[in-house]
């Protein structure tokens, strides 16, 4: 009995510690002062001063937040497209080198540290803009290059939701629908593609987190263009570092991303009771 | 053969964005930053000179190995407790120890920074500590309640059938299988807390550099200092998760998502 009050103790304490600047920065994003000591009253003007583009640091909010939501929904469309096809071809495939090189390749970006991979990505930008003499400073090179890096450490997360799927579904009906006259095209859009979407749908939503959580390879690879993780890394010097509106702006995001997880989670759950 | 050429895309560009910035590693830490020739050991001798790196590593190297301690300590009895299900109904609670990872790290940096000031915490290598176990925690949570979780609850019965305590019996079978957990634990948490950037700086006032903050301020000067080091972390690197497949067979343990 004592045993287990000391365990529920120890349990609490560190969920406090893990939860206590996240609940501090989201109460006093309902206060108007810059820094997180003394309560100024109950308001709603940072939320509000937020959508009509009133608040001290609009603009560079809405850069932050427009190029973040740019690369993100680019690198989750490229990441998906890659992942899937990746995995329907791997999961085609029976030699147990090349299965055994995916699974390698898949491992390298989640277990390389980030600033090793941020540098490598670096690396080869470089290289691919001395020898295609391409100048690399613009808004759309930039952007470009921030897709590619980000896509490349967020395509094996689609690969890795999509394969299960298609472990668990039946290879014969893709079969028949080639006997029944499909082409492989065909086939593939009506028979494997409705079969594994719930998987799709997962990594898509992983990439797209994972793309506007992403903060060392970004501040690696660009220069002047801001997401909102490189944003944060910017006021970090500033005298109060999380002014009212950036509170009131990630507190909308933790709720968002909250959510996601909720739908990230959900489906998982499910196939877990399946078995 | 039509599915199998499906793989192609995801194959040229894994090629083109994962093993070929490697490969490039490996020849830029062997290229000259100064005069861009051929020179096994150039680079390795110009940073050597660099009067900052012994501080950086010896910082790292405390801050590394107490970060890892520490999240083993909270870590272990965290996990180990979770896996029971008075502590852990319907796997909420493990879910609220990860869910932090999905907030910004940055913004948890900052926000528990701010926090730091209001009760007047003064910023050093504690303060670092306490903010890259923040960070890494979960890492260190998440391999050890897998394997825990796989553990034959029949090995630890009969133990105590023949006639060890429960203490006895927690030592001396539950450790020693959960070893895979714990080694791919540290490694999940002791290369990336050595290697972190921003973290540092966040936590410390910009007064101290581990070997990631280290690494971006040589990128402003030469990548080609860059790619040095991050020679020597992938070499780090490889080791331990050579280390880790050994015990961990499967690779399950180390998985996050």
């Amino acid at each position: 009995m004592v045993r287990k009050i000391l365990v529920k103790t120890f349990i609490a304490i560190v969920l406090i510690m893990l939860y206590l600047p996240i609940v501090w920065m989201i109460v006093f994003s309902f206060t108007d002062t810059p820094s997180f000591s003394n309560w100024n009253g109950f308001t709603f003007d940072n939320y509000i001063n937020l959508f009509t583009g009133q608040s001290k640091n609009a603009e560079l909010i809405q850069s932050a937040l427009l190029n973040t939501l740019f690369v993100g929904f680019f690198v989750s469309l490229l990441s998906t497209i890659l992942g899937t096809l990746g995995a329907i071809g791997l999961h085609a495939i029976h030699n147990k080198r090349i299965k055994a090189a995916y699974s390698t390749v898949n491992q390298i970006p989640m277990i390389n540290s980030e600033i090793v991979t941020a540098i490598a990505l670096a690396l080869v930008f470089n290289l691919f803009a001395s020898t295609f003499k391409i100048n690399d400073g613009s808004w759309g090179m930039t952007a470009f290059k921030l897709i590619l890096a980000q896509t490349s450490f967020c395509a094996p997360y689609v690969l890795l939701n999509v394969l299960p799927r298609l472990q668990k579904s039946d290879n014969k009906i893709y079969e028949a629908a080639l006997d029944l006259g499909c082409t492989p095209a065909k086939a593939m859009f009506k028979v494997v593609l409705p079969d594994i979407l719930p998987g799709i749908v997962v990594g898509a939503l992983l990439a797209f987190t994972l793309s506007i959580d992403d903060f060392v390879i970004t501040k690696i690879n660009v220069t002047s263009f801001d997401t909102l993780s490189t944003m944060l890394y910017g006021l970090k010097n500033g005298k109060h570092p999380l002014p009212a509106d950036i509170r009131a702006l990630f507190t909308i995001i933790f709720f968002i991303v909250f959510a996601l997880m909720m739908v990230l989670y959900s489906p998982r759950k499910k196939t877990e009771k399946d078995k | 053969m039509f599915k199998k050429l499906l793989s192609l895309p995801y194959a040229l560009f894994m090629l083109l964005f994962v093993l070929l910035p490697l490969a490039l590693i490996l020849v830029f830490a062997f290229i000259d930053a100064s005069d861009g020739s051929f020179d096994m050991l150039a680079n390795f001798k110009e940073l050597a000179k660099e009067d900052a790196l012994g501080k950086v590593v010896k910082n790292s190297f405390i801050a590394g190995f107490s970060t890892s301690a520490i999240c083993l300590l909270i870590g272990y009895p965290i996990a180990y407790y979770l896996t029971k299900k008075e502590f852990n109904k319907k796997g909420v609670m493990i879910g609220l120890f990860i869910a932090p990872m999905w907030v910004n790290f940055l913004l948890r940096m900052m926000a528990t920074k701010a926090v730091f000031s209001v009760l007047n915490v003064k910023l050093g290598m504690g303060t670092v500590i306490f903010g890259l176990t923040y960070e890494f925690l979960p890492f260190m949570i998440m391999p050890l309640y897998n394997t825990l979780l796989k553990i034959d609850k029949s090995y630890i019965e009969g133990a105590g059938d023949l006639g060890a305590t429960p203490t006895k019996a927690f030592w001396k079978v539950t450790v020693p299988l959960s070893m895979p957990g714990i080694l791919s634990g540290l490694t999940m948490v002791m290369i990336p807390s050595i290697t972190t950037f921003a973290v540092t700086e966040i936590m410390s006032n910009g007064k101290m550099m581990l070997l990631g903050d280290f690494i971006y301020s040589l990128k402003a000067d030469s990548l080609n200092m860059a790619a040095t080091i991050s020679f020597v972390l992938l070499l780090f690197m490889i080791a331990s998760m050579a280390i880790t497949n050994k015990y961990d067979k499967d690779g399950k343990g180390g998985r996050l998502w």
